[in-house]
């Protein structure tokens, strides 16, 4: 009868399941991750499989983690963790195989094979985590609250928040601010130097203690006025700037506020001289 | 006139400036204050034009006292005009920055009064940003060309890039267009910070101070003046090597005044070119492409159907196809469809496995293109062998066809008279060309 794991959805979780894998010889058929919001890795569940809770163990974890350490490295075990992250249908699985083959030990060289057809897939995936990372650098974007917290909301396809953290920490170490994840319900605040990060049950109401004020404003009219009329290209800005981002967007998601009366002469002389030439 | 509108005016009179990197620095929080470099630069948002934008780009002044034919802000323009005072534009920098709209400044503007008084007042926001208000994101400071060797020096203080814009390719257009500009004005300020930088760099002791960290960059304008895209590389080139340009920008000339002297009004960007002449610095900038490869003075123009990559493949058939086992890492970035990653990946796992073409697929690697120029060790030595003039057809993007309109009053009958196909001899072209 295989399995399906349950466990709580933390990465040390993850390691701890695997760990007990093999030391109870499990014969698994896919993971369930615990979690309070939904992902696409949800729809993947196997409705034979019968349901194993395993209980995350730190100590577990930690030898599992000294294990892939010694027989790969230091940084396949960080790119592990960024993977596990993306939260995709089935990333569990994908680890697990690595694993298996890592530990089978038929080849010495497996743990420093870039190559190898489950490491390469890891990779993509590690990549796509990580740029979504850097993208979010750029679109977490703060408002100001009354008592002068600046708050900001971001909704990320994958896990990410946690690793942006010590850019935000390292940008204004002096300041105090919070950003939510508003998919996943998970928060981070910074104050008086120290990082806190908490679960937020109801995370639609934070907006509302910061709403846009006069920057915000001038933020949107600014981002209006930079676009080059004649050079217009939407699909590249989608390609760019992904709609699904845009909900936390000021500049994108604000409505046009009096738009900018800008040099009209400029647009007229242009006009008088196409007229000129017809 | 309050602030907002002054933002959208002189924000609005520096979107014609292409530059938008915030990279090249990686200058930690300041005591007390806020704000830290990025070294790979962070893109904040994206226009509707999608360009990114990354810095808080605006001009100080645009009430210009030169004439530049090609420029917004010229002084012969009837236009709104406005200047910052440097309390409102810091004050509006570091509200946004709080707000991580941000990743710094970049300042430039109109020449007032003398370049030395222009200049003066960019180096005052950015001495006030960095030593009062403790800021350390990114500033770039434009060098006014004719601005005195010492304040550009000080610039470079508080700056992590400056740069000062050639515009046009080629000196003798410059004074056609710009008559208050010459080579000289612009090339003295570049020499010059690149020489300071060269001798900061030279005392790496760990308290000596910054010094341009990022480096410099310069912008040229394409399209405007009948220039080829083989004197553009060359000095986009001799930037690289000679002034140590971090970047060298290019942008597809968008006629902005009616001046007899210029492109018609009406005439669409240049796009294209502008894109074609990116990708060929993307080669001399991370592939090791020198700029005579990618052009010579027989074929000046890059080809508009495939990207500068492809052409130089298929005009060195005697290179391809390449063993992905054993060459060269030089030579495996030189293969169409594999870019740095890729290269470095089948580098790195070259030594504990063979590489196949499922491997390549899984890395990213474009099949597409690449499938011409490698090949598989088992493929026999006489089969090894391209062929450019069949694989160009296949490698240039087919026109889509579109629905035929049932309406149309077009004849479906071939028209009387055949026109020439206009495309550019280019060696590979095959001598038939067929009519499409």
């Amino acid at each position: 009868m295989s399995l399906a794991i349950h466990y709580d959805s933390s990465f040390d979780g993850f390691l701890t399941a695997v760990f007990e894998i093999y030391r109870q010889h499990l014969d698994v058929s896919c993971f369930v991750a615990e979690r309070s919001y939904e992902t696409e890795g949800d729809a993947a569940t196997d409705l034979f499989a019968q349901p194993f809770h395993i209980e995350t163990s730190e100590q577990s974890a930690e030898r599992l983690k000294r294990a892939i350490e010694k027989m790969a490295s230091l940084d396949v075990l960080k790119l592990l963790e960024t993977c596990f992250r993306s939260e995709t249908a089935g990333i569990e699985m994908n680890i697990l195989a690595y694993l298996r083959k890592l530990f089978a030990g038929l080849d010495p060289n497996y743990g420093r094979n870039p190559t190898s057809l489950e490491m390469i897939s890891l990779i993509t995936i590690a990549r796509s985590v990580r740029r979504e990372m850097d993208a979010m650098l750029g679109m977490v974007r703060f408002n100001k609250a009354p008592d002068g917290m600046y708050i900001a909301e971001i909704e990320p396809k994958y896990d990410v928040l946690e690793m942006i953290v010590g850019h935000f920490r390292g940008r204004y170490p002096n300041g105090s601010w919070a950003i939510v994840d508003v998919k996943r319900g998970l928060g981070v605040y910074y104050e008086n130097r120290r990082t806190h990060f908490v679960t937020v049950p109801d995370p639609s109401s934070i907006a509302a203690h910061a709403p846009p004020d006069q920057f915000t404003q001038m933020w949107k009219s600014y981002y209006d006025t930079m676009a080059i009329k004649e050079r217009i290209n939407p699909r590249l800005l989608r390609r760019c700037l992904p709609v699904r981002y845009w909900k936390h967007l000021p500049e994108r998601s604000l409505g046009t506020v009096s738009t900018p009366q800008l040099p009209s002469s400029v647009a007229k002389e242009n006009a008088f001289a196409s007229l000129r030439l017809k | 006139m309050d602030i907002r509108d002054k933002l959208n005016i002189l924000g609005d009179a520096a979107k014609y400036d292409v530059s938008c990197s915030s990279s090249g620095s990686k200058r930690q929080s300041p005591k007390g204050g806020m704000g830290c470099g990025y070294s790979s630069g962070i893109c904040h948002t994206w226009s509707a034009d999608g360009r990114c934008i990354s810095l808080l780009k605006v001009l100080f002044s645009n009430a210009c006292k030169y004439d530049c034919a090609y420029c917004v802000n010229r002084r012969s323009n009837d236009i709104p005009r406005a200047t910052f005072t440097p309390k409102e534009l810091i004050n509006l920098t570091l509200e946004f920055y709080r707000r991580n709209y941000i990743e710094g400044l970049f300042l430039s503007s109109a020449v007032i009064g003398s370049p030395d008084y222009t200049m003066e007042l960019l180096i005052k926001v950015a001495k006030e940003l960095r030593l009062v208000h403790h800021f350390g994101g990114y500033i770039h400071l434009k060098a006014i060309p004719g601005a005195s060797s010492r304040l550009l020096f000080e610039a470079g203080l508080y700056a992590d890039r400056s740069s000062v814009n050639i515009e046009i390719p080629s000196d003798k257009q410059l004074q056609y267009l710009a008559p208050e500009k010459n080579y000289a004005s612009i090339y003295r300020p570049m020499n010059f910070l690149a020489e300071r930088k060269l001798e900061y760099k030279a005392d790496k002791s760990k308290y000596s101070p910054k010094f341009l960290p990022a480096g410099q960059s310069t912008q040229m304008i394409v399209g405007a003046s009948g220039e080829t895209d083989l004197q553009i590389l060359t000095l986009s080139a001799g930037f690289y090597k000679q002034q140590q340009m971090k970047r060298v920008y290019f942008s597809g000339y968008v006629p902005v005044n009616a001046d007899k002297r210029l492109p018609v009004i009406t005439t669409k960007p240049p796009l294209l070119r502008e894109h074609r002449l990116y990708q060929a610095d993307w080669l001399m900038r991370f592939y090791k492409f020198e700029y005579n490869e990618i052009l010579d003075e027989k074929n000046p123009f890059l080809d508009p159907d495939l990207d500068p990559k492809v052409m130089w493949a298929l005009r060195h058939p005697e290179f391809f196809p390449i063993d992905l086992q054993t060459a060269d890492y030089e030579m495996i970035l030189r293969v169409p469809g594999i870019g740095v990653k890729s290269a470095q990946l089948i580098v790195s796992g070259r030594r504990y496995s063979k590489i196949r073409l499922q491997h390549l697929k899984k890395m990213g690697v474009v099949l597409k293109r690449a499938k011409y120029f490698i090949y598989d060790s088992d493929v026999p030595p006489e089969l090894r062998k391209l062929y450019p003039e069949m694989i160009r057809p296949l490698l240039v993007a087919k026109p889509k066809s579109d629905q035929l309109d049932l309406f149309d009053n077009m004849p479906l009958a071939l028209p009387a008279t055949i026109s020439q196909p206009v495309s550019q001899p280019t060696m590979f072209q095959p001598a038939l060309t067929s009519s499409s």
